[in-house]
């Protein structure tokens, strides 16, 4: 697919990398020469210096020759303008990068597809809801469900008195005869695995393992977590993704938000019926104490700046706060912070360019997600009459290595993959791959 | 550094060249030449060296060629090449030295065509064939053609492609490098096949239109023949050349374009502008001088004069007269054009026209600076400004250049031969030109250079094709620390 991405931030390029490496011919459009020349360095991509508003570069770009067009720059006005015109100009799919959630909204009555922008994506709107959702489910550190909670793919920090430390997989096996879970991967020392039976859990491993419904509380029980209720929250910032988060939350639970600028909290305040909005600097040990940290479930913080975030969250887990989810912006310091003892790191633009990346597979792939921090795919296919992974039971297959098929969800019915599994046409099937994989495995559903 | 990496692109590459020797077979069947065995055993072993290589060096799927890796690959990968294609003409026997082989194969390798061989004519047509191959291969390039057929690459390819293709700016054609690279090559096959062609129509064997289309599109020089082109005596065959040498110092951007029906490109393009003017004048002038001093006739001093100079500043190298014997100071003046070069992203070597146009702007430019101190005044090429950045690099290019032909010459000089064709010499085969000056001229050769020399020359012409900084950059020590 011809791809056009304009804007080379962290969204874009994150996009462009990714789909380059799926053999996407992207071409990348930006104002700063500097950030092109990176990119280019970094990813197999042709780069055009301009604005993406200016006809005279899309037309460059050859836009009219394009599959889709990307608009990602940090500025909406840019990006709704340059989708239009790019759509105008012949690209026959637009995205844009939205900053309002108001265009989202089903009952606002404008079309915007007739204008020329197929798909809108807001990330902090996706951010806050990422968020919500692993305050929901209080244990996981990633959450994935498939088909509404057939099948989920959970992660799982495992602590030091876990029962599962120091088994083996085949033990675990055999301890429960029923195949309600199964674990796809095992997150260690900056690497993502595929673990075979002998493999043994360790301490601060981070365990992937999709799960039935009724396999929910066994993994829960085996990681040494149990799925409390939260009911208390304190959000840092008040910024859109904190808005978001508490106008989700505020309802369900007591929630606090911190905001240092004024004005700011009084636009909180004003908006928030039920949340208590508290002024003042989040980094101030001394306020938090006050505002009671020690009783609250959870801690988010989301302030414009990752590294308050990552020291707010800190503080919050050496308070005693059971979960802490910090929003990190900056890509590179994923892998460090996993490290660090965190729960959950939130970054919205590795969101919204794999929320982008889902929407180009739609066609083949029903869902994508690429797991923060850990280098993995879990997709789910739909198998098509005929498609190679039809003929054989699973372990006769050859499957790739660095790819294991999770579950299959069947009609109503959802089942965990064994050995002897057949996989028939019409089923959903669930795979998690390393990156190495993603390719062999898209070739037993074509 | 990844050194499974370098090791095994460097494989693939050997596999390639091993499988290119074995084109000459045919030829030495149909001539009845003795060479069989030669290009049988070193095709072979070659091949199957690089294939040990390549299975022997497990790579990570997803292991990424870093910058470093992709610099030692091309260095490397252009050394290990020349090297093994020695081993026909050693195992032959027509070239004995190891010295001289390698010299013979880096000239080749490197589209600089500068012989040792004082008659070409006694080796046998398999031999000759993989000569002219040799010129063929590195002309566009044999990364640029392992990228294009290995997918594997696609990802460290850019890495690669910038550091073997020449000229300060890489233009892609197509989003993807491998894409690029297969666009590159199918121009360059669609020339040479024209050529061909075109030679056919005059009256050549298939065997020697071949062997001149790979030397002039490669805008190499190697000629199966003892007189060089002068051998055929045909001005049709000659004004098809320098047709053909124009187009190989010429940005193959500018063709793919072409090709797609925008002729008008050609025209756009202020490189273009100036290569083309840059030839007009130096042709004119030289035509009129033979005119009025040699009393040649119009046609023929025309044409050998468009003939000297295209092959000397599409950096080819092909003869048909004597020029040196034009005018006393012949030498100097094209001394003067072995400095040139023609377009960056064409086959040739040498400084190339792109920079000295960049550098005349900006030394222009420099005086406007000094009337308003306060004004933003860019370099500007193709109607778009040159950041200053690329002014910097295509500077000290241009300085590292001189600085080593300089110091080359003084080299070449104490190695025994006197100041002008040490000069002309190292002209030649930095710029991968072919002929130098005088002893080294275009009716010598090489064969009389120092042992000693020969090194220096060849280690020039990777030099030069590599455009300096890829392959310096290897000696440095900072390159090598972790």
């Amino acid at each position: 697919m011809r791809i056009v991405i304009a804007g080379m931030g962290d969204v874009g390029y994150h996009l462009a990398k990714q789909l380059s490496n799926e053999e996407h011919d992207i071409i990348a459009i930006d104002m700063d020469q500097q950030r092109l020349s990176y990119s280019d360095s970094m990813a197999d991509i042709l780069t055009i210096n301009g604005s993406s508003t200016n006809i005279s570069t899309l037309k460059q770009a050859q836009v009219e020759k394009a599959d889709l067009f990307v608009a990602v720059t940090s500025f909406e006005e840019v990006n709704v303008t340059s989708a239009i015109l790019a759509k105008k100009l012949g690209a026959k799919k637009t995205i844009a990068r939205i900053s309002n959630s108001e265009y989202l909204d089903e009952k606002v009555d404008i079309k915007f597809s007739e204008i020329g922008i197929d798909f809108m994506i807001y990330p902090e709107e996706l951010a806050a809801r990422e968020m919500v959702n692993l305050i929901l489910r209080s244990a996981a550190t990633d959450i994935m469900d498939f088909e509404g909670g057939k099948l989920s793919v959970i992660g799982l920090r495992l602590d030091k008195d876990a029962p599962v430390i120091r088994k083996s997989i085949l033990d675990i096996a055999k301890e429960f005869e029923s195949f309600d879970f199964r674990i796809v991967a095992l997150h260690r020392n900056f690497r993502t695995i595929i673990p075979k039976g002998n493999d043994r859990f360790l301490p601060n491993d981070q365990v992937f393992v999709i799960t039935r419904p009724e396999g929910n509380n066994v993994v829960l029980k085996l990681a040494g977590k149990e799925d409390i209720n939260f009911n208390n929250i304190m959000i840092l910032g008040g910024s859109k993704i904190g808005r978001r988060v508490a106008e989700l939350l505020e309802d369900k639970m007591t929630v606090k938000l911190i905001e240092s600028d004024e004005e700011k909290t009084l636009q909180l305040a004003d908006s928030l019926t039920s949340t208590l909005v508290i002024k003042g600097d989040g980094r101030d040990i001394d306020l938090l104490a006050q505002e009671g940290i020690i009783d609250v479930d959870a801690f988010v913080a989301v302030t414009e700046d990752a590294e308050t975030n990552i020291i707010t969250c800190l503080m919050a887990k050496h308070l005693g706060v059971k979960k802490a989810i910090a929003l990190v912006d900056k890509v590179n310091y994923i892998p460090l912070t996993q490290t660090i003892g965190l729960d959950s790191l939130i970054n919205k633009k590795l969101i919204a360019a794999n929320n982008i990346s889902r929407y180009i597979r739609k066609s083949e792939v029903l869902a994508l997600s690429t797991l923060e921090g850990i280098d993995a795919d879990i997709m789910e296919y739909v198998v098509q009459p005929n498609s190679p992974i039809t003929k054989k039971p699973i372990k006769d297959l050859g499957f790739p290595k660095e790819a294991i098929i999770g579950g299959i969800i069947r009609g109503e019915e959802s089942m965990i993959a064994v050995g002897d599994t057949r996989i028939q046409k019409g089923d959903k099937v669930v795979v998690f791959s390393l990156p190495g994989g993603v390719k062999q495995t898209e070739k037993f559903f074509k | 550094m990844n050194f499974r990496i370098v090791i095994k692109i460097i494989g693939f590459l050997l596999i390639l060249v091993g499988f290119f020797m074995l084109t000459g077979i045919p030829f030495s069947v149909y001539y009845g030449g003795d060479d069989i065995p030669a290009l049988l055993i070193s095709g072979l072993g070659t091949v199957l060296f690089g294939t040990i290589l390549w299975f022997t060096m497990k790579v990570n799927q997803v292991t990424e060629i870093s910058k470093r890796d992709a610099y030692l690959i091309v260095t490397l990968g252009w050394v290990a090449s020349s090297i093994f294609a020695t081993f026909p003409f050693l195992i032959h026997g027509s070239i004995p030295s190891f010295t001289n082989a390698f010299f013979e194969t880096m000239s080749g390798f490197t589209t600089t065509g500068s012989s040792i061989l004082t008659n070409v004519e006694a080796l046998p047509h398999g031999l000759l064939f993989w000569r002219s191959m040799t010129h063929w291969l590195g002309g566009m390039g044999i990364i640029v053609l392992s990228l294009a057929i290995l997918p594997l690459l696609g990802i460290g390819g850019m890495q690669l492609y910038q550091a073997e293709v020449a000229g300060p700016s890489k233009e892609k054609l197509h989003p993807r490098v491998t894409e690029t690279a297969k666009r590159l090559w199918a121009i360059y096959v669609i020339l040479t096949f024209a050529e061909v062609c075109f030679l056919l129509l005059g009256d050549m064997s298939l065997f020697d239109a071949l062997c001149h289309a790979f030397g002039t599109l490669a805008t190499g020089g190697f000629s199966p023949k003892n007189a060089s082109v002068a051998h055929y005596n045909s001005p049709y065959i000659e004004y098809i050349i320098i047709v053909f040498m124009f187009l190989g110092g010429t940005n193959f951007a500018l063709h793919y374009l072409a090709l797609h029906g925008k002729f008008k490109s050609y025209f756009q393009d202020d490189e273009f502008k100036f290569y083309i003017s840059f030839i007009f004048i130096t042709v004119l002038f030289a035509t009129f001088y033979l005119v009025l001093s040699n009393s040649q006739s119009l046609e023929s001093a025309f044409r050998n004069s468009a003939f000297s100079i295209i092959s000397i500043l599409s950096s080819t190298g092909f003869v048909t007269v004597d020029y040196e014997a034009w005018a006393p100071f012949a030498t100097q003046f094209f001394l003067f054009l072995l400095l040139f070069g023609a377009c960056a992203g064409s086959t040739s070597g040498g400084v190339k026209m792109i920079r000295y146009q960049l550098l005349i702007k900006n030394g222009i430019l420099e005086f406007k600076r000094l009337i308003h101190p306060n004004a933003v005044i860019p370099v500007r090429h193709n109607n778009k400004t040159v950041s200053s950045e690329i002014i910097s690099k295509v500077s000290a290019f241009v300085l590292l250049y001189l600085a080593i032909f300089a110091i080359g010459s003084v080299t070449m000089a104490f190695l025994g031969l006197e100041l002008q064709s040490a000069m002309g010499a190292v002209a030649a085969c930095m710029a991968n030109i072919g002929p130098g000056l005088g002893t080294t001229g275009p009716v010598s050769n090489f064969s009389d250079v120092h042992d000693v020399g020969k090194w220096v020359l060849s280690f020039l012409m990777l030099l030069g094709r590599l455009e300096i900084f890829t392959f310096l950059i290897i000696f440095l020590p900072a390159f090598w620390k972790k």
